[in-house]
């Protein structure tokens, strides 16, 4: 019987006995690309309980127990090695642009509501907030700067606001500049990830968007295991607390994680959105597939779902009449049953 | 003066103010998660944190833990290396193959592993034992702490191709990840039950004791081949 191991090919006899060996060099580098190549092949499988360390010992492939855990440890090392420069896949970038466009926009929110804080003490009329206050502090600095040709002239001419002195405004300005900076990267990773959807996930970036389609793909872990998700769990993620809180207890079951973010279910009254939201998953899931399997863009998947999510609406245009008995009564009433 | 005291072949309780469970330092000098170094006449002691290895957590539970200074063990779930770490102090003379299907815990085990001549890292589903057969000998321990739900056939997929006969299994059992919502001492009866009938091998169970209060929902089990 023959047999595949990561020091060579081995010939084995009746009794388990290595007859012939074909030893691989001792290159380290050759040897974990083999061993890789070996993971996949599926031929030559060692037997059970098979010692692969006294059979390199057997045929002289190395000389002592200590030189094949030597080399051994240095071939598995270089194999995880290459598997890990492999791994960041264009799935696994948008997920790290996810990643840190969450931690920018709230670093963001942050440090802009700091800015309004204390620049509201020297001009506490602007009526600006966010971006537009950054821009306009990293502009003028001190309102007595600011253009006759600005809205907001007479405003902050008029204004209660304290006196702006150099030291301070220097300082306000270079923070007000650093919001602004955090503002710009954020379109800048905003439109790294749309351009990295179209390319990866267009079937997804057509049907839920680019931004609601890459987190999907984050929360997911990859698009393979997007893809894998039955649309009932794509329905719900991001619905985490609410999922687990109906497994456990009687609360009611969530209607939609994160794709509540589409505009055919946020737009949609109350009633209809359960429906359209099982919908848009179905759909979602398909696109995922399509996606992952082919990476051909198929727009014929948007009709199909804009049509269906038609049919939900003509079907239940009025509201049902909210039952009384709904939230926690019911848990009271079956219990006592029981 | 500290005193050192052994509780099992490489694993020390070393007594400084408070007590400090620990393994003797394989890579001196180094730390791995931000333990303490202790030198104790000559050697350094790496501190072992419980709380943070579910390994430790059983030492001090009491169980009797199977590792020697030249045991060979296949790690499953090897995860970023903090465990691997003291149980690569504790079989400073044998190997332990590594086992880690994320390529973000293996870039931070490959630190360590880097380090120490013993460690064997591996990249691969520990759900699929027939990919890495052409790298992994019959070992002495298989430990487990992979948290998926088929954990258990996971385990005994594993001792099925590498298990020695005389050899043990060690493995921890996160309720959570089986069964989020059934009853984790529910979910704790039925894993054992799995692994003493449900798949081949079967195995005899030895100590299965909950890891409160250093894991929460979280059971140990020390089991061997049914014979």
């Amino acid at each position: 019987m023959r047999l595949e191991s990561w020091f060579g090919t081995l010939d084995l006899g009746e009794d388990g006995k290595v007859l012939a060996s074909d030893q691989f060099s001792k290159n380290v580098r050759e040897l974990a690309l083999r061993s890789l190549s070996l993971r996949e092949a599926g031929k030559g499988v060692p037997p059970a309980g098979f010692d692969l360390r006294s059979a390199a010992l057997a045929c002289g492939f190395v000389r002592s127990s200590e030189e094949y855990d030597s080399l051994l440890h240095e071939v598995t090392l270089d194999a995880a090695k290459l598997q890990i420069s492999g791994a960041l896949t264009p799935d696994q970038r948008i997920i790290l642009a996810v990643e840190a466009l969450d931690d920018v926009n709230e670093t963001a929110n942050v440090l802009s509501e700091r800015l309004s804080e204390w620049y509201g003490g020297y001009f506490p009329e602007s009526g600006l907030s966010g971006e537009t206050l950054g821009r306009f502090v990293a502009k003028y600095g001190s309102r007595k700067n600011v253009a006759p040709e600005d809205p907001l002239y007479a405003r902050a001419t008029d204004s209660m606001g304290a006196e702006l002195e150099a030291f301070d405004e220097e300082l306000l300005k270079g923070f007000a500049t650093s919001v602004c900076s955090l503002y710009d990267r954020r379109k800048q990773i905003e439109a790294y990830i749309e351009s990295s959807m179209e390319n990866i996930a267009p079937n997804l970036s057509l049907l839920a968007g680019p931004m609601l389609g890459a987190r999907l793909i984050s929360i997911a872990g990859s698009l393979e295991k997007l893809a894998a998700f039955p649309s009932s769990t794509v329905q719900v993620i991001g619905a985490n607390k609410a999922l687990f809180k109906h497994l456990r207890s009687r609360a009611p079951s969530p209607k939609h994680g994160i794709i509540f973010s589409h505009p055919l279910i946020n737009t949609s009254p109350w009633w209809q959105r359960g429906k359209i939201a099982r919908a848009v998953a179905a759909k979602l899931s398909l696109a995922a597939r399509m996606d992952l399997y082919s990476g051909k863009k198929v727009p014929s998947l948007a009709e199909k779902l804009d049509a269906k999510v038609q049919q939900i609406r003509l079907q239940n245009p009025e509201a049902p009449r909210k039952k009384p008995d709904r939230g926690l009564k019911p848990k009271g009433k079956k219990k006592r049953r029981q | 003066m500290p005193e050192v005291k052994t509780l099992s072949e490489g694993i020390f309780e070393i007594t400084k103010g408070k007590k400090y469970l620990s393994t003797k330092n394989l890579d001196p000098g180094m730390t791995v998660y931000g333990e303490k170094l202790l030198s104790i006449e000559g050697s350094e002691y790496r501190t072992w944190e419980p709380r943070r290895s579910k390994l430790g957590a059983m030492v001090l539970k009491k169980f009797k833990i199977p590792l020697r200074q030249d045991s060979k063990v296949l790690y499953l779930g090897a995860a970023s290396g903090t465990t691997v770490s003291h149980v690569s102090d504790i079989v400073s003379g044998g190997a332990v193959y590594a086992v880690e299907f994320s390529p973000r815990s293996m870039r931070d085990l490959i630190s360590l592993v880097a380090r120490r001549r013993n460690l064997h890292p591996i990249l691969a589903d520990a759900g699929k034992p027939n990919i890495y057969a052409h790298l992994v000998e019959p070992v002495d321990v298989v430990f487990q702490d992979v948290a998926q739900p088929n954990q258990a056939e996971i385990a005994a997929r594993n001792a099925a191709r590498y298990l020695k006969s005389d050899g043990y299994l060690l493995l921890a059992i996160k309720a959570r990840s089986i069964d989020t919502a059934a009853n984790p001492k529910q979910v704790f009866r039925d894993e054992i039950k799995k692994l003493e009938q449900a798949f081949e091998p079967k195995f005899e169970i030895l100590t299965a004791r909950d890891l409160n209060p250093y894991h929460e929902d979280h059971l140990g089990v020390l089991a061997k081949l049914k014979e």
